[in-house]
């Protein structure tokens, strides 16, 4: 007994005892769901089995029937230009702010943390402010786009199945920016300086000085940044549930909200692990090349 | 052109650009402030005829915040308090070796921070519902919150443990300390400034979470604010000054502790998010 208490206080059992205890946690909060998501993508799942652990084996017959829906394909093409889309605006928008802050002006650094607001706030809110700014009537958005001379009529961002998608995308890229900027500021601030003032010195101009020395510098850290993303993308929810809840007539519809949507809406809890299960493999997969592309820094 | 008005004009330009970006949250409080008829007016208004800032205790009062706030207080609370003990241990442990052990745990962490909530509330739902835990919607939240975002919290708290050295908590343990006593004593209080930072990006984030409140708690008494608004939002409504004021009332909070602690913030989530 005194061995075990002393080991605990100052042994092998305390780090034991500091790292068991979380992952016991972890493993029983986050490893058993991911693992019953795929038992239960396998049954027959109803709200009078919901309560029992034995429920009917029906092997793929949820998928089939899950890829068999006609709004399958057509959400799955959603999500993947919703991934796209976000990703490429949040990206482009986010080094762009980044490379103006880089020079270093005088409060540079203060004005670059604000902009991380938008991504502090909570996703509803964020969701419900855009709601109003996209709206087709009174929305502010349409009027300065008519202002601009971009648009001549009203655009129904909302309600059209042609623009309800890209309304939630808008929100999202405003949403995304910001934090895409602090991360590429990091790596900006990484590149020695030496490197350009030699590349000045041999008569590089300011543009051969960024495809020649920018860009590969920060191929890492972009392309951490980049599978970050798109596992962020796919986290996603709050502002589909707040802009247009996948809709009108699913034109809105991604992978991640239809997955809910099916189990807390529709009660088709199989259907919602099935499609749960697909997604969180294509995650899994950025996330391994995420963490591969990291992995010198993992070492510390 | 001298260095002095370049950076002027840089200056001028970020700023102009800072606000072209946070006006959406300015169209938020301003909108709240207008009156029924004058936020459908075309061409809008920038700045309200006459602010009417009676609309907020109305809201308020309205929408019964108080109990909304509170349940997100207490779900937020919750989740950093249960996340803070496990995951400062953990993290611990991760910074402090290294060997092929310690990489398969931070792979293993690593994986888990990526799961959508989403898609991970399907089974936890249903998990919950065999177990009985879901009697107690907000303690279920508070644990699936917890589980989703120890992860990230682990991440950015194991980069301060690196950087305190080890050579401290060696002189502690020469001097006599157990090792749980140079823990507590030396080590602990070295990092404190990383795992508040930490503590209080999860708590934002719990404080705004959706997905797993939406789904786990049907209970109107028991919901947060995030839950409170989206059921406030139908699909055709026209209260939209009365909307972005329950978003105002909500997000200032945040709002605020994000502006006064914003370097502290910034710096801290450099340091872990992309290691």
């Amino acid at each position: 007994m005194r061995r075990l208490y002393s080991s605990l206080v100052d042994g092998r059992g305390f780090d034991l005892c500091l790292i068991g205890i979380p992952l016991v946690f972890l493993i029983v909060l986050s490893g058993v769901p991911l693992v019953y998501n795929v038992v239960m993508s396998f049954q027959a799942v109803d709200m009078f089995s919901l309560g029992s652990f034995i429920r009917p084996w029906v092997g793929f017959d949820n998928y089939r029937q899950l890829i068999s829906q006609p709004e399958f394909w057509p959400i799955m093409g959603h999500t993947a230009t919703f991934l796209a889309a976000s990703i490429a605006g949040q990206f482009l928008f986010g080094f762009a702010l980044a490379l103006l802050f880089w020079l270093n002006f005088p409060g540079a650094s203060w004005l670059r943390g604000l902009f991380l607001v938008s991504w502090v706030m909570p996703g509803l809110v964020v969701g419900a402010v855009w709601n109003w700014l996209l709206s087709g009537d009174f929305g502010v958005f349409n009027f300065v786009l008519h202002q601009l001379h971009i648009i001549s009529g009203n655009v129904f961002w909302r309600s059209d199945p042609a623009f309800a998608l890209w309304s939630v995308i808008i929100a999202n890229i405003w949403l995304g920016t910001s934090f895409n900027m602090i991360m590429l500021s990091v790596g900006l601030s990484s590149i020695p300086d030496d490197l350009y003032e030699a590349a000045e010195l041999d008569g590089a101009g300011a543009l051969t000085r960024f495809w020649t020395i920018t860009l590969p510098m920060m191929r890492s850290s972009i392309g951490a940044l980049i599978s970050l993303g798109l596992i962020f993308t796919l986290q996603q929810f709050d502002l589909f549930a707040a802009i247009t809840s996948g809709g009108p007539n699913n034109s809105s519809n991604v992978a991640q909200y239809w997955a809910w949507d099916l189990s807390f809406k529709q009660y088709d809890f199989a259907k919602g692990a099935a499609i749960s299960v697909i997604m969180i493999v294509v995650v899994m997969l950025a996330s391994v090349y995420y963490v591969r592309s990291t992995r010198h820094e993992v070492r510390g | 052109m001298s260095e002095t008005t370049k950076n002027r004009l840089l200056l001028v330009f970020a700023l102009l650009l800072a606000a072209v970006y946070l006006f959406p949250l300015y169209w938020m409080y301003i909108t709240a402030l207008k009156t029924g008829s004058e936020m459908f007016r075309t061409p809008p208004s920038f700045w309200p005829d006459e602010p009417q800032w009676s609309i907020f205790p109305f809201v308020f009062q309205l929408k019964g915040m108080n109990q909304f706030l509170w349940n997100s207080t207490v779900i937020a609370s919750g989740s950093v308090a249960l996340i803070a003990v496990l995951g400062t241990g953990a993290s611990y442990v991760l910074a402090r070796y290294r060997n092929v052990w310690i990489d398969v745990g931070l792979f293993l962490v690593l994986m888990l921070q990526v799961l959508p909530a989403s898609l991970m509330i399907t089974p936890i739902f249903v998990l919950f519902t065999l177990t009985g835990i879901l009697d107690f919607p907000r303690t279920a939240v508070i644990l699936a919150i917890a589980a989703k975002s120890m992860p990230f919290f682990i991440v950015l708290v194991r980069a301060t443990f690196m950087s305190v050295p080890m050579e401290l908590e060696e002189a502690a343990l020469v001097d006599g300390n157990s090792r749980a006593g140079a823990f507590w004593s030396i080590v602990l209080p070295l990092a404190r400034n990383g795992i508040l930072v930490a503590a209080i990006l999860i708590f934002m984030q719990a404080f705004g979470e959706f997905v797993y409140s939406k789904s786990l708690i049907q209970e109107i008494e028991l919901q947060p604010s995030s839950v409170g608004l989206n059921a406030f939002m139908g699909p055709n409504t026209n209260e939209w000054n009365r909307i972005m004021a329950f978003a105002s009332i909500y997000v200032t909070p945040i709002l605020a502790t994000f502006v006064l602690l914003q370097r502290r913030i910034v710096s801290g989530l450099t340091s872990g998010a992309l290691k």
